[in-house]
């Protein structure tokens, strides 16, 4: 019954997709827009029963019954319904309809352009539709009704998690309305820097989504998977990311569009690189290519399809845009101009997005000719290090700059004052830290250099405040203070394996650690064994919980740190599951300095896109 | 030739010359940090000891684990040939006899090996997908295996 009732609104929301398609090509433009957003409404329908049957916990449906438990907690129950491949994919189908929806609502200035952007994006969301009823359906029904679900993994069960898969398809997803936007201005020859301002605040947004989900995994990855750190170099994370420097590439490139009307072909190439892009981390992820966290599917038959939707979107999107794409004059610019400094940021993003690719593909290539290899994280740091250092001069020099001209005398004095009050600065810090590096003192001078410029800027040493962008401010600020604790935190770090018994003292460097109590807790779906923990750094004591879960259903063991965030650092702790006949426990303890700035730096970077989204000068 | 061509000619040449160097930086990167993965049964047919950081895995022998303070040793199989291995530090949670796993580190001799990671897994039911493939060729993989 509840299987047959969501069956037919998903059927029905395919059939009008179809009809909105058929409209379109009989020229009844209104009507195919309409049509669209009745298939769109229906599908919002069908993923609110899918809550339903989660949060009442119907096990006739096969996606509750993999995924749902009658002893997990109602929030939990909830987050389940997105919580596996079947779930995910509607609300992946869902979004690309609301984005569509959204812009059907709040655009009417040029009807043809709005049907043929809602053409694009129908057709986007119908073939993921397609893929749902014939090799995803949630709502696949189980006979005899089982009398209880088999779980969710319990380190998904988790408040973050809750909101890191919505955030991160909003952001995925938006691309899809990015590239819409960019093949009806291609097919409607209208791509221009009028353009540019209508589609600006759709892809700072989708922009601004991504980097809040991105950095909703980073956060819970840093607590939950208890291994001290925030970034892994993971193939899934990595798949993230590459959508991200594809999109940040973008947003800069659209800017000269909206502001000079150049680089209108490069813009639409990197809008069909970026949902590509968006494409392919959701194949990497759910194709079961990969082990992670990540990987429900593992019906290699869903990859295939996937990789075939991939392939068929870019090249057809590839396609228009050779064809349609008008012949642009060469226009001469001066090295040291904003444009060119927007060039070599477009270059450099590109460029890591290039070396985070191959690292993450290599090793599926290699497996096809079965060889099986993994890329460690030093691939990462020791390639991309150098570069990192150049993008963040040219990223204080850039904004300095002006438009088309070449750089004036006074801008040159400023910034070798700044340069030089960077490296001075950095040159104490190695002095008193006693760690003589040459990449930390290149990583702390260079994101300082990007800092103290953005500071100068602002506080009007130099500049009148006539002409900051707060958004480009906040957002960039952000990026010199994530690289800079970055770096630091990877530099002044400890960490320390140990065992330990009630009563037991441990000390490292000017910390102690005193195992004082360990008790077992029995809460709703898990038992708990609790630890206390005092701490002592230089006379000031503080305690910390880490605890084991020994969930019921699904039955696993799952270890829950405990952080206490002190001014400049960050101590964690996490135990280990204690062998059965004796009272020793294993635990590990992190000393994780200058955390605090990359969430802060993380904040300020979203911070700033979200001003500019609703930014209404150009 | 006149300078416009000159100019153009050097520009080329530069981009060609930095471009190989940066490819060349790559790729060795990208040797230097490859980590192959061996099953028991793939070091025994190797010809040449691998001397650098690899990764080995297979099924974890059921009475193999002992432990001595913070130090382990047990013994990975792929139930044809097995691997002594020794591990220093935390063991995770969900590392268990009887159950697929995944260890990083050198190779002492041909069949000793000092690990220096265990690679976590996520649930009890996952199964590392080299483990998997490595039990299919000696075939030794049941269904019931990371279902």
């Amino acid at each position: 019954m509840a299987s047959s009732l969501a069956n037919i609104i998903l059927i029905l929301s395919i059939f009008f997709s179809f009809l909105s398609n058929l409209f379109f090509f009989k020229k009844k433009i209104k009507l195919s827009i309409h049509t669209f957003n009745w298939s769109s409404i229906l599908t919002i329908t069908s993923f609110l029963l899918l809550i339903f049957y989660f949060s009442s916990s119907n096990f006739s449906i096969s996606a509750v019954y993999e995924n749902s438990h009658t002893l997990k907690p109602f929030f939990y129950k909830l987050s389940g319904t997105w919580g596996n491949h079947e779930g995910s994919l509607l609300l992946f189908i869902l979004i690309v309809g609301l984005y569509g929806t959204l812009f059907s609502l709040f655009y009417d200035k040029n009807i043809t352009f709005k049907s043929w952007v809602i053409f694009f994006q129908n057709n986007i969301y119908l073939i993921f539709l397609i893929f749902l009823i014939v090799k995803s359906n949630p709502f696949d029904l189980i006979i005899p009704t089982p009398e209880e679900g088999l779980g969710l993994n319990p380190i998904l069960q988790d408040p973050l998690l809750v909101f890191h898969p919505p955030f991160l398809y909003l952001g995925y997803v938006g691309f899809s309305l990015t590239l819409s936007l960019v093949l009806a201005a291609l097919v409607t020859k209208q791509l221009d820097s009028t353009w540019a301002k209508i589609s600006w605040p759709w892809v700072m947004s989708s922009w601004v989504f991504l980097t809040i989900g991105i950095t909703l995994g980073s956060i819970w990855a840093y607590y939950e998977l208890g291994w001290g750190g925030y970034w892994f170099w993971d193939p899934v994370e990595n798949a993230s990311l590459m959508p991200w420097l594809a999109g940040t590439a973008l947003i800069h490139s659209l800017l000269v569009l909206k502001i000079k009307n150049k680089m209108q072909n490069w813009t639409a190439l990197l809008a069909i690189l970026t949902f590509s892009l968006s494409l392919l981390g959701t194949f990497l992820v759910r194709s079961g290519i990969l082990n992670s966290v990540h990987a429900f599917a593992n019906d290699p038959d869903r990859g295939i399809f996937i990789l075939v939707i991939i392939f068929l979107i870019t090249t057809i999107s590839l396609l228009i845009h050779t064809f349609y794409s008008s012949h642009t004059t060469n226009y001469k610019i001066s090295f040291f101009s904003k444009e060119n400094f927007l060039n070599i940021n477009n270059l450099f993003l590109l460029f890591f997005l290039f070396i985070i690719l191959l690292g993450t593909t290599y090793p599926i290539i290699l497996s096809a000719l079965n060889e099986s290899i993994s890329i460690g994280p030093d691939y990462y740091n020791t390639i991309l290090a150098p570069f990192i250092f150049i993008f963040l001069i040219a990223m204080s020099i850039g904004p300095i700059l002006k438009w088309s001209q070449s750089v004036r005398l006074k801008d040159t004095y400023f910034f070798l004052i700044v340069f030089f009050i960077a490296l001075l600065f950095s040159f104490l810090i190695i002095i008193f830290s006693k760690r003589n590096e040459l990449i930390l003192y290149l990583g702390l001078a260079s994101s300082l250099v990007l800092i103290l410029t953005i500071l100068f800027e602002v506080s009007k040493i130099r500049y009148k405040i006539h002409f900051i962008n707060l958004s480009r401010v906040f957002s960039h600020l952000g990026v010199g203070i994530f690289i800079l604790s970055v770096f630091l935190n990877s530099y002044f770090s400890k960490t320390k394996d140990f065992e330990i018994q009630i009563g037991e003292i441990k000390k490292f460097d000017n910390v102690s650690l005193n195992l004082t109590n360990q008790n077992i807790l029995k809460i709703n779906n898990y038992l708990e064994m609790r630890t206390d923990f005092e701490i002592i750094e230089n006379n000031k004591l503080f305690t910390l919980n880490p605890s084991i879960r020994r969930y019921f259903q699904p039955d696993q063991i799952t270890s829950e740190t405990s952080i206490k965030p002190t001014l400049l650092s960050n101590h964690y702790l996490v135990i280990n599951f204690p062998d059965l006949n004796s009272k020793i426990i294993g635990a590990r303890y992190y000393y994780n300095f200058f955390i605090h700035g990359i969430w802060f730096g993380l904040v300020l970077i979203i911070f700033g896109g979200i001003l500019s989204v609703f930014k209404k000068r150009v | 030739m006149n300078n416009k061509v000159k100019k153009r000619l050097y520009f080329f040449l530069v981009s060609i010359i930095t471009a190989l160097i940066i490819g060349k930086f790559i790729f060795d990167s990208l040797k230097v940090n490859s980590v192959y993965f061996f099953s028991p049964t793939d070091l025994k047919n190797t010809t040449e000891i691998p001397n650098g950081v690899i990764r080995i895995g297979g099924m974890v022998k059921v009475e193999s684990l002992k432990k001595k303070g913070n130090q382990y040793s047990f013994i990975v199989t792929d139930f044809k040939n097995e691997i002594l291995v020794n591990y220093s530090g935390i063991k995770p949670n969900l590392f268990e006899e009887g159950q697929g796993a995944v260890v990083e580190g050198k190779l002492n001799t041909r069949t000793n090996f000092v690990a220096t990671k265990i690679l976590a897994k996520h649930d009890e039911n996952y199964m590392p997908k080299e483990v998997a493939d490595a039990l299919k060729k000696t075939g030794n993989w049941k269904k019931n295996y990371g279902k």
